[in-house]
């Protein structure tokens, strides 16, 4: 059953069992596990993959989609997918409604390699991260990130067998970027990040995202120093003003600096914050509109917690301060009220630019020079993709598994079975027929596919209404 | 626990050392009695207190924790604010996590209030057959700088609670012997009453777990 919140809540006993990396359970495809198990009985995996721990989903508190809805979005995203650039271009809007949805779960890798521009990345850099892969790396990282690997998320199944596949990946990314990056190297907040990408999609596309992660959306932020997280701590408090008056003056009070309550939500992009729905939520947003979500994540919690004086009364002090944000309340951080408070907060690009600015004024009169120039941030898919517009090559879904579906008709008429529910879904609106990329393949000739399915995109892509208003 | 607990001084303790040494199952050891193999990666700063009983006084401890990797020191003048003691700690099995000790003091007394009470603590000795770090140099090390020495089991339990209570006897000897000025420890003294007076007013939850 469900865990409770203590997250190191094991007594010895059960500690001697983590010796022999017991996490390990029985796997679906009825292949032993990779470790023994000496897990209880009722221990579950929730569907996410944690089998304890804070961040393990009570169940009640995540929203359901309906199916039918869930199938219609995932019809919507491979359409999407299917002529990326045209969308990013033409129609980001709609790209980022349906990222403020949330993305259907089994496209979020995919999709998160596109709004990321790391499927461009990775086609333009074809064997890269297979030469990185093979060398040793440095010894000094390589020792750092071995120390790491068993404390990234051990409650999740994934990460949970010491030297079991996760773990393994998990050094294989964060190697790689330090042999990629070598003046940058590893920091500690590169762990949770990459095992996030990880639960989502294979090694070489995770290193991809995380390159992305690192140089477009957050730059600095993992690097010796540290300047960039100080800074943007200095403009969350600043930004705090005019968002809630209450809260900054609290902060203000008792001196309780940015850097001792927002580092470890921004340098991981709240993934150890918040309930795993609602990470997910805010990573679909985040990867598709850059940092401004992770302000206004911040600026939400803040508010809630500390946004009225009733609030604050109860916190005499720096240290209850701090305490009170450790613990933010369940029903701020579920997915349904921070979505939405998200979407409705209006702090904007302009905003943090112009802060950005004020912040590095301060900083070079009390600081002198940041030691550590990095480039200027991207605001999210839209501008990676217009600093570096890809081909159409680069775009294209290579998918790795081909079958040819026996419901896929063999000549152009559609058999009335096939498209099932999107395209019934599709009539029943009113709409003209949006058949997905579809499962005909001629194993004989590959190219045909991409031909059949990039016309099939253009024609109908860019046209549906969205009915869809689950949130 | 929390606002019905009584208290004549808080004081503030930070956790220092390398990456990996044990900073953080030292830090829940002795506020909860808890450890974990596999607990995370500490990144910002976390906490934790436990109120003891020392001489008659109650001291609620406010331990601090934070990230042990090199780049994030440039973020602990506001970790170190305040603080009166500090646990620097190695791993006994990790040779290279002792030699670093010399660059942690220096940041320590960067940072730090001067008359920092500093014990240099060796944690691990469960794991005795992969010592790397003999006992004697440390100490003789320790001594010589002037800290107070230890060598603990977070795992085990083994001198964890006589680590934090050494730390806060001198903390409290110094704040009591008047050779410090009161300004430059700033403990925080909320009620300094005699303690015997105190007897009847105490609600004795102390010593919490």
């Amino acid at each position: 059953m469900a865990k409770t919140e203590q997250r190191n809540g094991l007594e010895l006993q059960g500690n001697t069992e983590k010796l022999t990396g017991s996490n390990g359970k029985s796997s679906s495809n009825g292949l032993e596990p990779e470790v023994n198990g000496s897990i209880p009985e009722e221990t579950q995996v929730d569907k996410y993959g944690f089998t304890g721990g804070a961040q393990q989903s009570a169940g009640e508190l995540a929203e359901q989609v309906p199916i039918a809805v869930l199938r219609q979005r995932e019809a919507k995203w491979l359409e999407m997918l299917n002529s990326w650039d045209k969308w990013m271009a033409k129609k980001h809007n709609k790209v980022k409604e349906r990222c403020q949805k949330g993305i259907p779960p089994s496209l979020r890798g995919r999709a998160w390699l596109y709004l990321t521009g790391a499927k461009v990345k990775r086609e333009q850099n074809k064997g890269w991260f297979e030469e990185l892969d093979i060398q040793p790396g440095d010894p000094k990282w390589v020792d750092v990130i071995e120390r790491d690997l068993h404390r990234q998320f051990p409650f999740h199944e994934m990460f949970a067998a010491r030297g079991g596949h996760g773990q393994q990946d998990l050094f294989r990314v964060l190697k790689a970027y330090t042999l990629h990056r070598p003046d940058e190297g590893y920091c500690q907040a590169q762990a949770p990040v990459a095992a996030v990408l990880l639960m989502h999609m294979p090694a070489e596309d995770a290193f991809w995202v995380l390159v992305q992660i690192c140089e477009k959306y957050l730059p600095g932020y993992y690097s010796t120093g540290l300047e960039a997280i100080q800074l943007d701590g200095e403009i969350l408090y600043a930004l705090l003003r005019g968002v809630s008056p209450v809260a900054h003056r609290h902060l203000k009070k008792h001196k309780l600096e940015p850097i001792l309550y927002m580092t470890e939500w921004f340098m991981c992009a709240f993934s150890r914050t918040l309930p795993w729905s609602s990470v997910l939520r805010v990573w679909d947003m985040f990867l598709c509109e850059g940092v401004k979500i992770l302000f206004r994540v911040g600026l939400v919690l803040l508010k809630c917690m500390l946004g009225t004086q009733e609030k604050v009364k109860t916190c005499q002090g720096l240290y209850e301060t701090m305490e009170l944000l450790k613990k933010i309340q369940p029903q701020y951080t579920r997915e349904g009220f921070l979505v939405q408070e998200i979407i409705n907060l209006p702090v904007s690009e302009k905003n943090i630019e112009k802060e950005h600015q004020a912040q590095l004024r301060r900083w070079k009169e009390s600081r002198g020079d940041l030691s550590c120039k990095s480039p200027p941030r991207m605001h999210g898919a839209k501008a990676i993709m217009s600093a570096e517009p890809p081909s159409r090559q680069e775009l294209r879904q290579r998918p790795t598994i081909i079958v040819e579906s026996p419901l896929a008709p063999k000549t152009e008429a559609a058999p009335e079975d096939e498209a099932k529910g999107s395209k019934k879904a599709a009539k029943a609106n009113g709409h003209p027929t949006v058949l997905p990329p579809d499962g005909i393949v001629n194993l004989d000739d590959p190219s045909s596919t991409l031909q059949h399915t990039t016309t099939q995109g253009s024609k109908e892509s860019l046209s549906s209404a969205e009915h869809d208003t689950y949130l | 626990m929390g606002s019905d607990e009584a208290y004549n001084f808080v004081f503030k303790v930070v956790l220092i050392g390398e990456s990996g040494v044990g900073k953080s199952n030292l830090l829940s050891r002795f506020t909860k009695n808890e450890f974990s193999h596999d607990s995370r990666t500490t990144i910002g700063v976390e906490f934790s207190t436990r109120t003891v009983q020392l001489n008659g006084f109650y001291i609620k401890a406010q331990i601090w924790d934070t990230a042990g990797l090199e780049r994030y020191r440039a973020i602990t003048s506001a970790y170190y604010r305040g603080a009166v003691g500090a646990l620097l700690v190695y791993d006994i099995t990790k040779h290279l996590t002792y030699e670093s000790v010399e660059r942690w003091l220096k940041e320590l007394y960067d940072h730090a209030d001067p008359h920092i009470v500093v014990m240099l603590v060796g944690n691990k000795t469960d794991l005795e057959s992969e010592r790397s770090v003999p006992t004697e140099e440390a100490r003789d090390f320790a001594e010589k700088k002037g800290l107070l020495f230890l060598e603990t089991s977070a795992l085990q339990s083994t001198n964890v609670e006589s680590a934090f209570n050494k730390v806060l006897e001198e903390i409290h000897k110094k704040v009591n012997s008047k050779e410090v000025v009161r300004g430059s420890i700033s403990a925080v003294t909320l009620n300094s009453s005699r303690a015997e007076s105190q007897e009847e007013e105490k609600k004795p939850c102390c010593s919490n777990i």
